[in-house]
């Protein structure tokens, strides 16, 4: 067999490597490498699909392998929340929001709480072991030239799957006399909402993930932040309850600075349509486009941080 | 025209080394006002061309660079300075199995490895089977990976890694795995992938897999090009460097030291081979035709003879592994005798046919079990034939043409066999 002329254009190269035929350089990269980039992450993402598809998967399929309930278990998780939820603040502490005592039913708070809780446990979870994903796959990056940015990325992705599973846990419950279908309309929100939401959460565990590989500290650090930040959102408060509607209104305006309190509120207007959950007084909507800017903006710099870290990312880990 | 298949330029690869977080902050702080690292330069000022088909080894101690350059070129991290450019598709194999996940199943494993390596859930699909039959592992594909043997785990790893068809193949000395069985398979297909036009790289410490399997070799030292050229000129470069390198650390050590460690070191007792060379009517020479009477000459040097006796054997190896004879002075019965000396084996009238051969000298025990020593000739021996001749050897033989002959009657089970 005789070696033909090599065509580069037509040589398909292995995505992870160099494009087959360009001189590589150790130049650093400048503002227009990254923005073009930025506006190529979908291509990449794209020529990443299986990829992506395989770790997500793996990550899945590696957390609950080997237990009997196997795939049931992140179904049964947001359930027995949701029980607890209903059994302690309900019942046990008869905590009633003035609607419900309006309209004689009981299990508002519990519902309150559990989107907050289904919502931030997937996003601190991203959070946490994003700001880790790229060190603890030190040896992919160093043996494989693995594309990095896939790593954090899994991680936001599964954590949304889960939540999936929480939303659909929660409409099995809607089902129940415990609570009832929000109307179909507003649940068209829910993959805008999840799409902003992985954004987001994508783009600030690339910057922590980057920032962790020269820094170790950062991974701790991110364990305080997301505790603090969840103190933060109102998640176990209800910012619009008598009392606490006067204690926090001088304090609304660092609410309004927290783009996850956008978020939740957002997440609970589509969820919990028919009750007032009002935490900012403006419509819903301007907090979806609110959050939006933050998740796009968040992206940016996460992504740019992350490009501009990444070749020296097999030194570093 | 076609491209060279990997062109480099002025490689060099610096890593920063930081005595502690603080400084790095600090750096940070200042925006590189004061600088808190230092640079470490694993490899400075390669460059090499290498064209299609064609293969190179990397040799040289631990820490010379080897596996730096191999990464750079891998594209796991990038240079410093200088650049390099790969025409057409690349696959490299740095660790075999890095990223099994030990709870996942071989077949499992098998997909989702060819896919972090930069490969299709389609393309792997049409490579599983493939991949399984070389693997060998039988009913234990399907059993988690977290049951293997750590030979199980490797044959997988290169069973993937090898069933990809790329036009350059960068290997960091992971080839030659598990049994010997298997090891014979890995480079069967090392030297398949050669022999169907594709570009290798590889790093290896066996001097004799870069004389077998390269055309080219690269002796790094320091994270500088010592040497470089035809493997075989490098090879024996680099035996050479090392063995006055050994000498001089000896001398320096007798110097330091007096003469108290004279007897102290034990490996000053074991026998050794001084040299080896071929010689052709009286005259060094590595290049000879078919028929040409040789002789190659071994000098030894045995300081205990009657602790240590010593025997000598001599291979003929051709390039692709295949060993096409084998010398030794405990075959034919003969003694060496004395504390040093010159063995001379005589070969009238060589029958190989042509072909490079390796001649490996070796230096055995009594039994000819235990090998005190392998000792490298300065070059490979080339074989020209002379006539059209095809196989390794040419056999003796004669024809004879006559009318007179009859066939005999055909055989009477002939027809049952069939």
């Amino acid at each position: 067999m005789t070696p033909g002329p090599i065509d580069p254009a037509a040589a398909d190269p292995a995505p992870h490597t160099a494009p087959a035929g360009r001189w590589v350089t150790g130049a650093s990269i400048g503002p227009a490498d990254i923005a073009a980039r930025i506006a190529g992450f979908p291509r990449m993402l794209f020529e990443h699909r299986d990829l992506v598809l395989t770790c997500v998967r793996r990550d899945l399929e590696a957390r609950f392998k080997g237990t009997l309930l196997g795939f049931l278990w992140p179904l049964v998780h947001p359930l027995f929340l949701f029980v607890v939820y209903y059994f302690i603040f309900t019942k046990l502490l008869a905590q009633k929001l003035p609607e419900d005592v309006v309209k004689g039913r009981e299990t508002t708070l519990a519902v309150y709480m559990f989107l907050g809780v289904a919502m931030w446990s997937g996003f601190g979870d991203t959070l946490l072991r994003g700001a880790g994903s790229i060190v603890d796959n030190g040896n992919l990056i160093k043996k494989l030239a693995f594309p990095a940015e896939v790593l954090p990325l899994v991680v936001a992705l599964v954590n949304a799957v889960t939540f999936v599973i929480a939303l659909g846990a929660f409409l099995i419950a809607s089902c129940t006399p415990l609570w009832h279908l929000p109307s179909w309309d507003v649940l068209l929100w829910v993959p805008v909402l999840l799409f902003l939401q992985v954004l987001f959460s994508y783009g600030l565990a690339l910057l922590l993930a980057t920032l962790n590989v020269f820094l170790r500290d950062t991974a701790q650090i991110a364990g305080i932040f997301v505790t603090v930040w969840m103190f933060f959102t109102p998640i176990f408060w209800v910012p619009y309850l008598p009392g606490i509607r006067e204690s926090i209104a001088p304090y609304l305006g660092w609410i309004e600075g927290n783009p996850m309190a956008h978020l939740l509120y957002a997440w609970r207007y589509v969820l919990m349509h028919a009750e007032p959950v009002e935490i900012f007084p403006h419509d819903p909507l301007v907090s979806v486009g609110v959050f939006a800017l933050w998740a796009l903006g968040m992206f940016v710099v996460g992504y740019s941080v992350f490009l501009l870290g990444k070749s020296r990312f097999a030194d570093e880990v | 025209m076609s491209l060279p298949a990997i062109e480099v330029e002025g490689l060099g690869k610096a890593y920063r080394i930081y005595p502690s977080p603080g400084r790095r902050v600090l750096e940070w702080a200042t925006l590189g006002a004061h600088k808190g690292h230092h640079e470490f330069w694993a490899l400075r000022g390669v460059s090499f061309q290498l064209g299609r088909g064609a293969s190179l080894g990397l040799c040289g101690a631990n820490g010379a660079g080897k596996s730096t350059l191999l990464k750079v070129l891998a594209g796991t991290t990038r240079p410093t300075e200088g650049r390099y450019r790969i025409n057409g598709r690349v696959a490299s194999l740095l660790e075999l199995g890095a990223g099994f996940h030990a709870d996942f199943s071989g077949r499992a494993n098998i997909f989702m490895n060819g896919i972090m390596m930069g490969f299709t859930r389609r393309e792997m699909q049409a490579k599983l089977d493939e991949i399984i039959a070389f693997a060998e592992l039988g009913t234990y594909i399907d059993e988690p990976v977290r049951t293997y043997s750590s030979g199980m785990g490797l044959r997988l790893g290169f069973s993937i890694a090898v069933a990809v068809d790329p036009d350059v193949l960068i290997i960091d000395e992971v080839f030659a795995v598990g049994d010997m069985y298997f090891q014979k398979k890995c480079i069967d297909r090392i030297y398949d992938f050669k022999q169907r036009g594709k570009t290798i790289l590889f790093c290896s410490h066996s001097l004799y897999d870069i004389r077998q399997l390269c055309d080219e070799a690269l002796w790094l030292n320091g994270g500088q090009a010592a040497a470089q050229g035809s493997s075989v000129h490098v090879t024996g470069e680099y035996t050479s460097f090392q063995r006055t390198h050994i000498d001089e650390a000896k001398r320096n050590i007798s110097a330091q030291f007096g003469g108290e460690l004279k007897a102290a070191s034990r490996s000053e007792a074991l026998p050794r081979i001084v040299d080896a060379r071929v010689y052709r009517n009286g005259e060094e020479c590595y290049e000879i035709k078919t028929g040409d009477s040789i002789e190659i000459r071994v000098w030894w040097e045995n300081p205990r003879p009657e602790q240590t006796p010593i025997q000598i054997g001599v291979g003929f190896m051709r390039q692709d592994m295949t060993t096409c004879g084998g010398i030794g002075t405990h075959l034919d019965g003969i003694d060496l005798c004395g504390r040093s000396g010159c063995a001379i084996l005589r070969m009238p009238d060589v029958h190989l046919l042509s072909g490079q051969f390796l001649v490996p000298v070796i230096l055995f025990d009594r039994e000819g079990v235990h090998k005190y020593q392998e000792f490298l000739l300065p070059e490979n021996l080339v074989v020209r034939a002379q006539t059209r001749e095809v196989g390794l050897f040419r056999l003796d033989h004669a024809w004879e043409l006559r009318a007179d002959v009859p066939a005999p009657a055909a055989r009477a089970d002939a027809g049952k066999k069939a």
